[in-house]
């Protein structure tokens, strides 16, 4: 095949970048479908824990007050495993989208690598995030599970995706200004 | 030649050969495509990121049983449909919770409700319910003033308290506001604007910080509890005067 030709053809990103937003994919898929099965569990686990931590929640010990808060935190319990489940899903498709215009326009085989990792472990790690906000609701309250889920995922992996998007962009650039 | 062939040109150095009607679209457009479409959505997530954080959804409160029983019963008497009002009464929240807290309720409520529901007589059934809304409002601001006035708790503590149960009186007090109006307009007055202040008592200071002394919030809820006594006893009396 001629060089010309080459250049004319989108490149597969490596099979372990494939495997991993498959991954993502399917495990969003597992968590929607385990959303909706164990909705009852679910909901019964989370209230119980919260029920067990009253200062955490604020609970004030009146039912026309604490039912408020458990709905509230409860629907944020719900929403986090809406979101991972929407989110990996989401990532998934983008890992594939964009590592496979990193390995089409990235010449350089270190930049290659580096675009194609970021936005891996980015798009990957960052649904965890709300998988984790979820998971640390009924233990910490909504606003102290999501300062850890923000500090340990959200931040970092949201990060990666952010700087390796930007600098694929530019490498995209770049080739459209024949550079 | 095109300006979109003068920009392949120069991309890759060589003429983009001609397109028949089933031929897919070349590499280089899509690649253009997809750049800006990249580049657009990495520019607005970036400009809208800080100011929206991560995204985790909104929570918008909702009825309990007993609000949600109270509005399908008013609706009810609205649409001079007492039959099923009445049996939205007997077989909902309403009523259950009227039972429940039978103690701290003027005797006779429930079968004055239902009384008045039988009868059709929209404005007395109305004015039952609003004592008894009244009174579950009241005794969440007697319970309120307790837990503000406990010692030892801290001021984020004490406003947040103090926040929850004044947005649990309004969730009461506010479905029949209108009602008590319509009826005893000082009364209604008096206790919104004791809930004005007691909610300036309460909120976070400038930067989120905890207010100063949200124990200062105790005498407008007193007040709240005070007045809302008040109007259960004088609407009880008229409405055992009546009947």
């Amino acid at each position: 095949m001629s060089a010309v030709a080459d250049a004319a053809v989108w490149r597969l990103p490596p099979r372990w970048v494939l495997l991993v937003a498959l991954l993502s994919i399917a495990c969003a898929e597992i968590g929607g479908a385990s959303m909706a099965r164990f909705k009852v569990e679910l909901t019964r686990w989370a209230r119980e824990r919260m029920l067990a931590r009253p200062a955490v929640h604020g609970l004030v010990g009146v039912r026309d007050v604490d039912e408020r808060i458990l709905d509230e935190a409860l629907v944020k319990f719900d929403a986090g495993l809406r979101l991972f489940h929407m989110h990996a899903e989401g990532m998934g498709l983008v890992i594939i989208a964009t590592t496979m215009v990193a390995a089409t326009v990235a010449r350089s085989a270190p930049v290659r690598r580096a675009i194609t990792v970021l936005l891996t472990t980015g798009g990957a790690g960052y649904p965890v995030g709300y998988l984790l906000w979820s998971a640390l609701i009924p233990s910490y309250g909504p606003d102290g599970a999501k300062a850890i889920a923000e500090w340990l995922v959200w931040v970092p992996f949201g990060s990666a995706t952010i700087a390796a998007l930007w600098w694929l962009a530019g490498l995209v650039a770049l080739r459209m200004t024949g550079r | 030649m095109t300006p979109m062939i003068g920009r392949v040109r120069r991309v890759f150095g060589r003429p983009e050969p001609a397109r028949s009607f089933l031929r897919p679209p070349s590499v280089v457009s899509v690649l253009t495509a997809l750049a800006t479409t990249i580049l657009a959505t990495t520019i607005l997530a970036t400009i809208i990121a800080p100011a929206a954080a991560h995204h985790v959804g909104s929570y918008v409160p909702r009825d309990n049983a007993v609000t949600t029983n109270f509005k399908q019963i008013k609706f009810s008497v609205q649409a001079k449909r007492f039959d099923v009002a009445l049996q939205l009464f007997e077989q909902g929240a309403v009523r259950a919770e009227m039972r429940a807290q039978a103690a701290t309720l003027p005797p006779g409520l429930e079968d004055g409700t239902r009384a008045a529901l039988r009868a059709s007589d929209g404005l007395e059934a109305e004015r039952r319910l609003m004592i008894f809304f009244a009174a579950l409002a009241r005794d969440l601001a007697v319970e309120a003033d307790r837990q503000l006035g406990e010692p030892g708790v801290t001021p984020e503590t004490r406003a947040a308290t103090g926040r929850k149960f004044l947005e649990a009186i309004w969730r009461y007090y506010n479905l029949v506001d209108f009602a008590v109006a319509m009826r005893d307009s000082k009364s209604s007055v008096a206790v919104r604007l004791a809930f004005d202040e007691a909610e300036g008592y309460v909120k976070p200071a400038t930067g989120g910080a905890a207010p100063d002394d949200p124990a200062k919030a105790r005498q407008p809820i007193q007040r709240i509890a005070q007045v809302l006594s008040t109007l259960i006893e004088t609407s009880s009396t008229s409405a055992r005067r009546s009947s």
